[in-house]
């Protein structure tokens, strides 16, 4: 008996929500970081549910695809953070607003 | 010899390639090269000329195909010259005059800097010159007749550093620019309507049963439009009185002698138009006697020996055209002949005075020059005598010719208003000379004057000798030597028998032109009437006359000043406006945009979080919606 695919959903919601309102709320921009995995692992769980559903591999491909993006972007990000931390004694993203008008 | 047509045009062109590039290093032998080149072109002309007077008359044209210029479709213009005996007048009056103005200038033009240009320049005008009457078909003619244009623009404005000649340049440029854009007109409206360009087709007899009357009315009027600027005559003359800004020399030979009288061998050259139409010969001959009165009455009130000639120039063209507006054509082109040796003889002999007392032109300054420069006087008096036509000289007999014409086809207001104009021309001339020779010195340059020398003198005395003795060419326009000559182009002439007999109109003129030196040496000359308080109590007739009757002021009110207006309008406010406005209204209205639009860039990146997450529930509602 396969489990039905409204608990992956659920689950793969709930992540996804949870990591938004991190994004949202949080300040510190290794919190917001995390967040934003919890958000990408919410949106590859909901893939390969559907991959599963459908039998279709193609959303398990994506899935992969995905996790490599994601891996470059923490490399890139947290090089970033680091430099950042290093200059500026913070990781507060509130305090990042250079680049405006 | 006819093979060597080519030669004619081009001898001037290598002059002037020559002196353009090399003119500076070759300093005083400059203008040997171009007068000595000029000189050749003469002989090369004389020599055609026995050639084609030793074949039998029906026989006397040649055309010699240079090189195939424009073939598009039907359309067709070569460069080929053409030798009849029309042309070979026009070239032996080009050349001969033009060598002996070179030759003058060399002694003219000694002390200018820009020495070596002014041959340039006045052996490119030769080459035009001679393109334009040697031309076979009108397009050709009107290469030549534009180049002209472009070295009369050069010349007149050839001190540049004067800004009264640089405007005069431009002015004259500009107006004969008026005449020749009708005249391309025509030359279009010829191809159109007839199919080809080449005077050996177009002007055949048989073409006017090619099309209505009405057309060849139209393409004539054109084409005099074209003559009407190049020859200044009324109401596109008000560039020639200003164009004596340019050296004497110029003046005699492109205002005088060829440029200005290509009109009237234009509408010579094309009389079959003129007289398939019969209306166009009728306004040839109103304008030609408007502007030879017009201009008689105007010479009289100039203070300015060239400007009196100047205006003279213009009358006398006007004759020209009466001439030719009456069929006949020889009398027009003999008119042409004498007119070019004594005007050019007079032009050079007042520049020979303004040689003399170091550039000046007023009269009023002048006075008992006879003593310091006998040569001038007496070779200058020799030009007036046949400028006013006197009997004998070649002025008489062009002139009374076209007087007796008008006569005797019935013409009596042409003949009265004609006299008028010849009795104008004794009175102006007769003015200029015993103003400038007689009385007493009234400066002190006309107290220092001096006579020119040699290499000016000889040009004016072989002038002088045309101005006499051209008269045996024609001395009447039946039997005349140069009518007969001409008769194998232009078809001979048969004068009616209206009117008195020819005795009576030679008795009239005579005492005409005695009567108008009389007037003029009592007022200007015996020192009995004091006419410089005559002319105080004159003033506003004087000032009428020396304006030109306000022709150009007419033009500055009623042409200029609305075109600088309307540039005005455009440069000041259109432009600034409307123009200058729509670009700067975009750039502004982007500025005030972004000033709005950059505060959405907060530079936090919850902002931006947000951003994002409101438009993915956007899109997400909106794609869930319509499935």
């Amino acid at each position: 008996m396969k489990t039905p695919i409204a608990y992956f959903l659920i689950v793969s919601a709930a992540l996804f929500t949870i990591g938004t309102i991190g994004v949202m709320v949080r300040r510190n921009a290794l919190v917001m970081f995390m967040s934003i995995e919890l958000q990408l692992n919410g949106v590859n769980l909901a893939l390969v549910a559907f991959s599963r559903m459908h039998g279709d591999l193609t959303g398990q491909v994506i899935t992969f695809f995905s996790l490599v993006v994601a891996a470059a972007e923490v490399v890139v990000g947290l090089a970033i953070i680091v430099n950042v931390f290093r200059r500026r004694r913070s990781t507060n993203v509130d305090d990042l607003s250079l680049l405006k008008w | 010899m006819l093979r060597y047509i080519w030669l004619v045009p081009a001898l001037p062109l290598a002059g002037f390639v020559v002196n353009l590039f090399a003119g500076r290093r070759l300093g005083r032998a400059a203008g040997w090269l171009a007068s000595t080149l000029m000189v050749a072109s003469l002989g090369v002309a004389v020599s055609i000329g026995a050639e084609l007077l030793s074949r039998p008359a029906g026989d006397r044209v040649a055309v010699q195909h240079l090189f195939d210029w424009i073939q598009v479709g039907t359309f067709r213009a070569n460069v080929d010259l053409r030798v009849d005996p029309l042309s070979l007048t026009m070239i032996l009056v080009v050349t001969a005059v033009g060598s002996l103005i070179h030759v003058y200038s060399i002694g003219y033009m000694h002390d200018d800097p820009r020495y070596g240009r002014f041959f340039a320049y006045m052996n490119l005008f030769c080459f035009f010159m001679l393109t334009l009457v040697l031309a076979e078909n009108l397009l050709v003619l009107y290469v030549g007749w534009e180049g002209v244009g472009l070295c009369s623009y050069l010349l007149i404005g050839f001190w540049f550093e004067r800004p009264s000649a640089a405007s005069a340049a431009k002015k004259a440029f500009v107006t004969t620019r008026i005449g020749d854009t009708f005249m391309l007109v025509g030359i279009a409206l010829v191809f159109l309507r007839l199919g080809s360009l080449d005077f050996s087709v177009v002007l055949s007899p048989s073409i006017a049963a090619v099309q209505p009357s009405g057309v060849f009315t139209v393409i004539a009027l054109l084409l005099f439009a074209g003559a009407i600027g190049k020859s200044a005559q009324v109401p596109l003359h008000v560039w020639l009185p200003d164009a004596m800004e340019g050296p004497t020399p110029v003046s005699a030979l492109i205002h005088a002698a060829t440029m200005v009288t290509a009109g009237v061998y234009l509408v010579v050259r094309t009389h079959v138009f003129f007289e398939i139409s019969g209306i166009a010969l009728a306004v040839v001959i109103v304008v030609g006697l408007v502007t030879a009165l017009y201009a008689g009455l105007c010479a009289l009130g100039q203070d300015d020996i060239k400007r009196v000639l100047a205006y003279s120039t213009i009358s006398q063209l006007g004759f020209m055209f009466l001439a030719a507006g009456m069929r006949a054509y020889a009398a027009a082109m003999f008119m042409l002949v004498a007119h070019a040796a004594y005007k050019a003889l007079l032009f050079l002999s007042a520049g020979s005075v303004m040689h003399g007392l170091h550039g000046e032109t007023d009269m009023t300054r002048m006075g008992g020059l006879r003593r310091a420069m006998p040569w001038t006087a007496v070779v200058m008096g020799i030009g007036a005598l046949s400028l006013a036509g006197v009997y004998g000289f070649a002025g008489y007999f062009a002139k009374d010719q076209i007087l007796t014409i008008a006569s005797e086809s019935g013409r009596v207001v042409g003949y009265v208003l004609g006299v008028l104009g010849a009795f104008l021309s004794v009175l102006y001339i007769g003015r200029l000379v015993f103003l400038t020779f007689f009385g007493e010195p009234r400066s002190d340059a006309a107290r220092e004057a001096h006579e020119s020398p040699a290499v000016m003198l000889g040009p004016l005395v072989v002038l002088a000798i045309g101005a006499v003795g051209l008269g045996l060419l024609e001395i009447n326009i039946e039997t005349g030597r140069l009518a007969v000559f001409l008769g194998s182009v232009l078809g001979a002439f048969e004068s009616g028998a209206a009117g008195p007999a020819e005795a009576v109109l030679v008795v009239v003129s005579q005492l005409l032109v005695v009567g108008g030196l009389a007037i003029a040496w009592i007022v200007y000359g015996s020192g009995r009437v004091d006419w410089l308080a005559l002319r105080m109590r004159l003033a506003g007739p004087k000032r009428f006359l020396k304006g030109g009757m306000y022709v150009d002021d007419v033009y500055s009110t009623a042409l200029v000043a609305p075109g600088e207006a309307g540039s005005a309008f455009l440069a000041y406010v259109f432009d600034t406006d409307a123009v200058d406005g729509a670009v700067n209204g975009v750039g502004s209205l982007f500025q005030r945009l972004a000033r709005t639009g950059r505060r959405l860039q907060t530079g936090l990146v919850r902002t931006y979080a947000l951003a994002f997450l409101i438009g993915a529930l956007v899109l997400f509602v909106y794609v869930g919606s319509r499935s």
